[in-house]
């Protein structure tokens, strides 16, 4: 079979969201790829100059929509900045804990995901069915399942309902041994680290000159996470590990994502004991003055109320949980953000596929890519 | 901290055992966990707000199904009160997705009709804004989450049909905000007021009064006034900040601030 | 042993509405109706539609089966609605999908894009007439059925490449190619693990190896046989952990992608029949066909249709195997599929061969319970 281009994408199961991968492929070799994306912009950056800040976080869940709570702590964090506000501890501590549990949603979600890409069907009914429990916990306190408009600049929208603690100190247990059943089921079996085992391998010098972040960094032995090298929340308050593996290749990926689901979990409990310790306001008192109210009223066009904030830039970085996600907002004074720019990570790792893909085989391309957990509604915006 | 900070692990000792023993041996382990129940909910027919299924079920199935569901605070369908509503526009104005449009509902005066939310969801995105901005508590968020319509036209839901849903008495989130504590006031630019009235009476909340002020004594030169002024007083503890006055204001005279 | 077979049945049938026409039809006009010849032909044609029916239903029952024994795997219930527990959502499908417009892609080449499904489920219904399901539930008496089963069985890869190649897809063509690679490479060890049961039994009627497995199935004493034969019939079924022709992660559906409507559900159709295919043979070379073991009461046994019964289940139990191996297991790569063929089973399978020609000659097998009497 002479050599050939296949479009796997953008309506392709591969590729969990609308992108295009550009294989030229010589019967099963892959010789060339070229990632292609933009199906999904929406012009969120762009959007958000036309929001109030709080209305921001409409789209910021909208970014990722399996990562919203942590889109929305890294805007609000900037935001915050720009803005002058310190939300109090509880808050912070309120939206680590969220962040965590964030991040045991996306990563059960990504396992439930890269498993399926490389045959196994029970085990993504079992991420998925655990993932919920995640969401019930979401919906418990936030209103919603994924879009949760929780976060407010200077806090969080309302404080942990009662007996939520104890659902989630459940939750954490159940969840432990369903981590111990998810590596049986993969790490225990010889055909998966066969499917895995030396693929996609992007080394830590690689890694960091294509400037990838996340589990995939991490995976090359890189111990490099920005919750410990630049704390932001209360992240300098509770003791986790980073997880590192070796191997830098997709069994190391898993084996990072798999460690960082049980940090997540010891995360998760310290801030429910904190939490329970130190109750107190979960709103900043001092906020600057706003009303909420960026649109004159049907038929009231032309009125628009404007508001002098003290100027500011701010710059935020969070550990998200697909690598490190950034945000830049500047506020000029006026009601909206000036300019809101958004990093995220999974296109800068997306953007690099090239240097883990080539030379291995079509079969490959699936598992390869499923280990970097593409969200496309991050990449595109 | 005695902790090390940094958990290695590795695929080279990490091994499977007996090829494929484990994963057979877990999928078979589940395969026995769910034949008396499976974690699924048999949707239309059980259901997770239930109270009735949360007791009988999760708990008696020992699986934590919906473990986390409480189903007070679900942003759902809006529910009205139609009697409360002061036709504030607070909830239009929240709105990020503009789906909320005041529309003129029967029992006001004739002359300033009495104006109330209608909500299109096929445009809403269950953000809670407007029932976090609204001043009364009448426009709340309920449990209901089925919503499906076979025209689009019926997803655009009048005020009397939310209020239809609010007197099904649906659970209903109980947290309300409260108001920030250091909201601006409504100023009032005097020299420019030319004492219209259109302030207080559209005022939703009644909270402006317009009282006589007496003019300061002209100076000499000046014609004296040729009228009493009138100028409206905001009673701020009554004020809800909808900014109704503002945008009526001819002279646009009202506008936010602190007082001195 | 029964005397009902499917001939007698679909002869019985056909003679009680011939004759009971006949006894109220005028005598002098009818008497064709009990035409000996007339009487043979027709029973022939409904024992085929018996068949072809049975088969049919059973295929479809198959599916409802994996579908509700998945998803107890996956934690979940499986189809729930049509009829009861399900029973009658894959009927539904199936009706939806007749329903459906038959489209072909416009550089899709015609012959072969219609052709080959048909053809593909011609050749796997036909097994169903060779391989005996119980006494007498079979065409007939064929020597060497076990071999025309096979052949016929190995026909799957041709259409399925020839489907492939006429739908100018690109992710068919690699389906395809894969599926041929891998289609050949796991007649050998499947036709090499046979050979192992044909040095045991020393024929090649089925129905002669299932009575011959009486009182003892041939799995224990081969077992390394029905090892590489139950492997082997996993890659000819196209089932996890060996369906990476139609990985759905790479190739979108494989060599089926371009196909819709009803020649989708000839595909889908045919890939359970060739599952019930393969289930069925597991069953009658190794498990001891329909014969029971001797702890069933024989006021059980003497029932009319026992050993059919006893065989589906056993058909149906191997099945089962295969679905849990579906429920936790990966698939594997294409080279790796092609090592494990050539590198593991063949020499296994010779391996098999080797251990049966030994038991053979040591006179084992009657010592292990099986019955003696083998040629060499």
């Amino acid at each position: 079979m002479s050599e050939m281009w296949i479009n796997m994408g953008p309506q392709h199961p591969m590729t969990h969201g609308l992108w295009n991968l550009r294989v030229r492929i010589d019967g099963e070799l892959v010789l060339e790829v070229d990632p292609e994306m933009g199906y999904l912009h929406r012009g969120i950056e762009k959007i958000s100059e036309d929001r109030h800040y709080n209305e921001v976080i409409t789209l910021m869940d909208r970014t990722c929509y399996v990562a919203g709570m942590a889109w929305e702590n890294l805007f609000i964090l900037g935001a915050e900045q720009a803005l002058h506000v310190e939300p109090p501890e509880r808050a912070k501590w309120i939206r680590t804990l969220s962040e965590e549990f964030q991040r045991i949603g996306s990563h059960v979600m990504w396992y439930a995901a890269f498993v399926q890409d490389i045959g196994l069907m029970a085990p993504f009914l079992y991420g998925m069915r655990d993932r919920d429990l995640v969401l019930d916990l979401f919906q418990s306190y936030t209103g919603a399942r994924m879009t949760y408009e929780y976060n407010r600049v200077g806090g969080v929208r309302n404080d942990l309902p009662p007996g939520f603690i104890d659902r989630a100190r459940k939750v954490c247990d159940w969840l432990l041994d369903r981590f111990q059943e998810y590596d049986d089921l993969c790490l225990g079996s010889d055909i998966f680290r066969k499917r895995c085992d030396g693929l996609g391998v992007l080394k830590a010098a690689d890694c960091v000159r294509a400037g990838i972040t996340g589990p995939m960094l991490r995976s090359a032995g890189v111990k490099r996470d920005v919750r410990k090298d630049r704390p932001y929340n209360a992240y300098d308050q509770v003791e986790f590990d980073v997880a590192v593996a070796d191997g830098a290749d997709v069994t190391a990926r898993y084996l990072v994502r798999m460690e960082e689901l049980r940090q997540s979990v010891r995360i998760i409990r310290q801030c429910l004991d904190w939490l329970e310790r130190n109750p107190g306001p979960a709103m900043a008192e001092n906020l600057p003055r706003w009303m909420g109210a960026p649109y004159a009223p049907v038929g009231k066009e032309g009125y628009l109320l404007k508001r002098n904030y003290p100027k500011g830039v701010g710059l935020s970085a969070i550990e998200e949980p697909h690598g490190e996600a950034l945000a830049y907002v500047v506020n000029e004074g006026g009601e909206h953000p000036y300019r809101v720019k958004l990093k995220s990570p999974i296109f800068t790792n997306l953007s690099a596929a090239k240097h883990y893909l080539v030379g291995y085989r079509v079969a490959d391309i699936p598992p390869i890519m499923g280990s970097v957990d593409v969200c496309v509604g991050e990449v595109d915006r | 901290m005695a902790t090390e900070e940094t958990a290695v692990r590795s695929g080279k000792t990490e091994l499977p055992l007996l090829w494929v023993a484990k994963p057979l041996a877990t999928a078979a382990r589940q395969f026995g966990r769910s034949l008396v129940r499976p974690s699924t909910i048999v949707y239309p027919f059980e259901r997770l707000e239930d109270p009735k299924f949360r007791t009988e079920v999760h708990v008696a199935s020992g699986k934590p199904i919906g473990v986390g569901a409480v189903w007070d605070n679900y942003r759902g369908v809006h529910a009205l009160n139609l009697e409360t509503c002061i036709s504030c526009n607070l909830c239009a104005f929240s709105c990020p997705d503009i789906c909320i449009e005041m529309v003129t509902v029967p029992g006001g005066d004739p002359k300033h009709p009495k104006k109330c939310p209608q909500i299109d969801y096929g445009k809403c995105s269950y953000c809670g804004f407007c029932s976090d901005a609204c001043p009364e508590g009448c426009l709340t968020m309920t449990t209901r989450y089925e919503l499906s319509v076979t025209k689009r036209s019926e997803m655009v839901y009048s005020p009397e049909r939310l209020y239809g849903v609010y007197k099904e008495k649906l659970p209903m989130n109980p947290i309300r905000l409260e108001r920030p504590k250091n909201e601006d006031s409504i100023l009032l630019d005097a020299p420019l007021c030319i004492g219209c009235n259109a302030c207080a009476r559209d005022c939703p909340t009644n909270c402006i009064t317009m009282l006589d002020i007496p003019k300061a004594a002209p100076k000499p030169g000046e014609k004296p006034a040729k009228r009493i002024w009138k100028e409206p007083v905001v009673n701020d503890s009554d004020c809800v900040r909808c900014g109704t006055c503002i945008s009526v204001c001819p002279k646009e005279c009202l506008f936010w601030g602190t007082h001195p | 042993m029964s005397t009902v077979t499917l001939y007698s049945v679909a002869n019985g049938l056909i003679v009680a509405i011939l004759t009971g026409l006949y006894s109220v039809l005028p005598h002098a006009y009818f008497g064709w109706l009990v035409n000996p010849d007339l009487i043979l032909v027709l029973s022939v044609l409904v024992f085929g539609a018996i068949l072809l029916a049975a088969s049919m239903i059973n295929t479809i029952m198959l599916i409802w089966y994996e579908r509700k024994l998945l998803g107890r795997f996956m934690d979940r219930r499986g189809a729930m609605h049509v009829g009861y527990a399900g029973l009658l959502q894959n009927f539904a499908d199936g009706i939806k999908l007749f329903r459906k417009n038959t489209y072909k892609p416009r550089d899709a080449d015609g012959l072969g894009f219609y052709a080959a499904p048909t053809a593909y489920m011609v050749t796997s219904v036909m097994i169903f007439a060779i391989l005996p399901a119980s006494w007498g539930w079979t065409a007939g008496p064929l020597p060497l059925s076990l071999l025309l089963a096979l052949v016929v069985f190995s026909f799957a890869p041709l259409f399925i490449f020839l489907s492939a190649w006429s739908q100018a897809n690109k992710y068919s063509l690699i389906g395809g190619m894969r599926s041929a690679a891998q289609m050949i490479a796991y007649e050998v060890p499947i036709l090499l693990a046979v050979v192992a049961v044909v040095i045991v039994s020393g024929t090649f009627d089925l129905t002669t190896i299932v009575t011959m497995q009486t009182n003892y199935w041939f799995g224990i004493p081969l077992f390394v046989a029905l090892i590489v034969f139950v492997t082997g019939m996993l890659a000819e079924m196209e089932r996890i952990p060996f369906d990476l022709p139609e990985a759905e992660a790479e190739l979108v559906e494989g060599w089926n992608t371009e196909y819709g409507g009803m020649l989708f559900a000839f595909f889908m159709l045919s890939d359970y029949l060739r599952a019930l295919i393969g289930s069925f043979l597991v069953v009658l070379l190794f498990l001891g066909g329909w014969t029971m073991p001797g702890w069933v009461p024989s006021s059980l046994t003497a029932l009319p249709l026992a050993a059919l019964f006893w065989f589906l289940l056993k058909t149906y139990i191997v099945f089962g195997v295969f679905v849990w191996v579906r429920a936790s297991l990966p698939r594997v790569r294409t080279d790796q599929l092609l090592r494990i063929g050539w590198m593991r089973m063949v020499p296994l399978s010779l391996l098999a061969i080797v251990l049966a020609a030994l038991l053979v000659l040591a006179k084992c097998l009657p010592v292990l319970g099986c019955l003696p009497g083998v040629g060499g």
